[in-house]
């Protein structure tokens, strides 16, 4: 089964965990996966005090633990800036990076955001967007087919910066797409928040953390790369190792809100990859998936997530799997007779483009 | 594991890995890079590159090559003969996203007995054509792209890569004996480009660092007389800062460092059109520089 990692890949992992030991060429092709995947700073963090570093590899990690700082710093004023929107009339919870960071978890050190993701209850969500607006948050251009896919399909509005900051705000009203088939009423998730100490900010719950880390890591579009968010699951994993009995309410609110698959799927592949305590236990308790639905997904995956040879192009099985991971996702997402002409549509816009001369996106 | 045949660039700060199937990017390389030698292509890599030949999907008879690094192509495919151009553009790019642990300022760096001058300023500025003119009147060769500030010793690390001279620049440098320049690529995005080798003696001096001495921001101005206008140091500094790739980023230790530089060095501004009295001027700022 080639759901076991690549020895480069394996040390990666150790890496992000503590420091790790190495000759200078294999750094650097450990440090090349970690930028790929988007984790090189936490393997800065990791091995900041390690001595047996070589000179370039130490050089490399500082530059990555700087532009973390300055991440974390452009969060801090981001989340300042939110904080002032906020009156207390109704909950607005930090999701994922914003909330590790605010609630120092271990994971979250070296651990880079790229957006501000905030969580209000949906009658609320007008009014939030309204406030953004006002202060100055501007949603990012879209076309009029664009805005209509967000605001009838999704679960967020359009992305929105402040002119001259680094970080976007997302505004959520529920964890799943209203479309998808794994929707569900995000009020249980409001009822369990908890407040962030010296923030007018709440979080999820740590058992909701862990499920939505999940359903962010398998449901979402484009998985490539994404073995960071498996991180995530261990670290939130790991930080709930002290608590008792977590793995009774981790698996009980799995069931209340229908994610147990997400669950099984993110506790699978923590164990797999990063031998979260207790991950095999959780699992054992949990229904698995399908045979045929489970071993696509343990071979699909790990191709779609685990960072490639970084000396070549991503290889056809590398490819194809991305894309499988993506039909997958649409099909998940909205019923075929909505996803049809959605993609269509978006294919004629491309095509169009390409030949009215528009620059395209990079691949 | 396979690996492919890496062709390794020691260019000082930094070390540069390529590998291409394209013949005639080779004998480009070959051609801008004429000193390097045979470097282990094992030895660590500040930043691995592919360069392979590509098609548009819709386009399969136009010929392009693509940049790989990293298992991702961050930039939009070149025509196939400007590779070079490519590899140059796409390699700067890359190193100013992972050399971090330095200020990177964009300017160009030349030096007279280790005293280090640096040229920040805008592109379209003359800042290349400068270095190169200075390099020509003997400046050691450091850099036409990137200062890169040590922010713990202060000093100045040579970058020698070769530098890219755009449209009339080509002709005024080109047209100096001793000048060295690759192949001329015209109608690339950034209009015609041909790349300025610097000297044997540049190269061998590669990884000695230079101590920052005068800071002159250059403007080129057809038709104007030279003027020469002193910069007062918190000034030059914020200039120092605003004409960096990372100051903002590296917070504190950006700002320390170009605290550092202004108050070590002398700062000037430098209105020219006539590149020998420019060149000149600049010998004298030097010599009465700390």
């Amino acid at each position: 089964m080639s759901i076991s990692l690549s020895s480069a890949t394996g040390l990666l992992l150790q890496g992000v965990a503590g420091p790790l030991q190495l000759a200078e060429s294999d750094w650097e092709y450990i440090l090349r996966l970690a930028r790929m995947s988007g984790l090189h700073g936490r393997l800065a963090a990791a091995n900041k005090d390690n001595p047996t570093l070589p000179a370039p590899i130490r050089r490399h990690l500082l530059s990555a633990e700087r532009m973390c700082a300055f991440n974390g710093q452009m969060l801090q004023g981001e989340l300042s800036s939110l904080a002032s929107l906020c009156d207390g009339r109704f909950p607005v919870l930090l999701l994922k990076g914003a909330a590790y960071a605010r609630q120092n978890q271990a994971f979250a050190r070296g651990r880079f955001v790229s957006d501000v993701d905030l969580l209000v209850p949906r009658e609320h969500l007008r009014s939030m967007e309204q406030r953004l607006r006002s202060a100055g948050w501007k949603p990012a251009e879209l076309d009029p087919y664009d805005e209509r896919y967000y605001r009838d399909w999704s679960h967020e509005t359009p992305p929105m910066r402040l002119p001259g900051h680094f970080l976007e705000v997302d505004l959520h009203h529920a964890i799943t797409p209203v479309t998808a088939g794994l929707r569900f009423d995000p009020a249980p998730l409001f009822d369990a928040s908890e407040a962030l100490p010296g923030t007018p900010f709440r979080a999820l719950s740590l058992e909701d953390q862990v499920l939505h880390a999940c359903l962010h890591c398998f449901q979402d579009g484009d998985l490539s790369l994404r073995v960071r968010e498996v991180a995530d699951i261990d670290g939130l994993l790991r930080s709930a190792a002290g608590q008792n009995e977590f793995a009774e309410r981790l698996i009980g609110r799995a069931a209340r809100l229908g994610l147990q698959r997400p669950l099984w799927y993110g506790l699978r592949f923590a164990h797999a990859w990063m031998e979260t305590p207790h991950a095999q236990e959780m699992l054992a308790r949990l229904e698995a998936p399908p045979a045929l639905c489970r071993a696509a997904m343990e071979r699909l995956v790990p191709l779609a997530m685990l960072p490639p040879d970084p000396d070549f192009p991503p290889s056809a099985s590398v490819r194809l799997a991305r894309l499988a991971m993506l039909t997958r996702y649409h099909l998940q997402r909205m019923p075929l007779r909505m996803l049809l002409p959605h993609l269509a549509r978006k294919a004629g816009l491309r095509i169009r483009s390409r030949f009215a001369g528009a620059p395209s996106q990079n691949a | 594991m396979r690996t492919p045949a890496y062709r390794v660039l020691d260019v000082g700060a930094a070390r540069i890995a390529v590998h291409s199937p394209i013949a005639r990017f080779h004998a480009d390389l070959d051609t801008v890079y004429p000193h390097q030698g045979r470097e282990d292509p094992a030895d660590f890599a500040d930043v691995r590159v592919t360069l392979l030949p590509d098609a548009p999907l819709l386009q399969p008879w136009k010929r392009q090559v693509s940049l790989w690094s990293e298992a991702s192509r961050p930039f939009e495919p070149y025509p196939r003969h400007s590779a070079l151009p490519l590899f140059e553009w796409g390699g700067n790019w890359l190193l100013a996203q992972r050399l971090n642990a330095y200020l990177l300022l964009h300017a160009g760096v030349a030096a007279r007995n280790d005293r280090a001058l640096i040229l920040p300023a805008a592109p379209g500025s003359g800042k290349s054509t400068l270095t190169c003119a200075l390099h020509l009147a003997g400046w050691r060769f450091l850099s036409d792209e990137f200062g890169v500030i040590e922010p713990d010793s202060g000093m100045v690390l040579p970058l020698l890569k070769p530098a890219a001279l755009k449209n009339r620049s080509i002709e005024v440098i080109g047209a100096h004996p001793r000048a060295v320049l690759g192949p001329v690529f015209p109608g690339t995005r950034k209009g015609d480009v041909a790349h300025f080798v610097p000297d044997r003696d540049s190269h061998e001096g590669r990884h000695r660092p230079a101590r920052p001495r005068l800071v002159v921001f250059p403007r080129y101005q057809a038709g104007s007389p030279l003027s020469c206008t002193p910069v007062p140091e918190a000034e030059a500094a914020m200039r120092l800062g605003l004409n960096s790739f990372n100051y903002r980023a590296l917070g504190p230790v950006g700002f320390q460092a170009v605290i550092r530089l202004a108050r070590e060095s002398h700062a000037w501004e430098l209105v020219y059109d006539d590149l020998d009295s420019a060149i000149e001027t600049i010998e004298t700022l030097l010599e009465r520089a700390p």
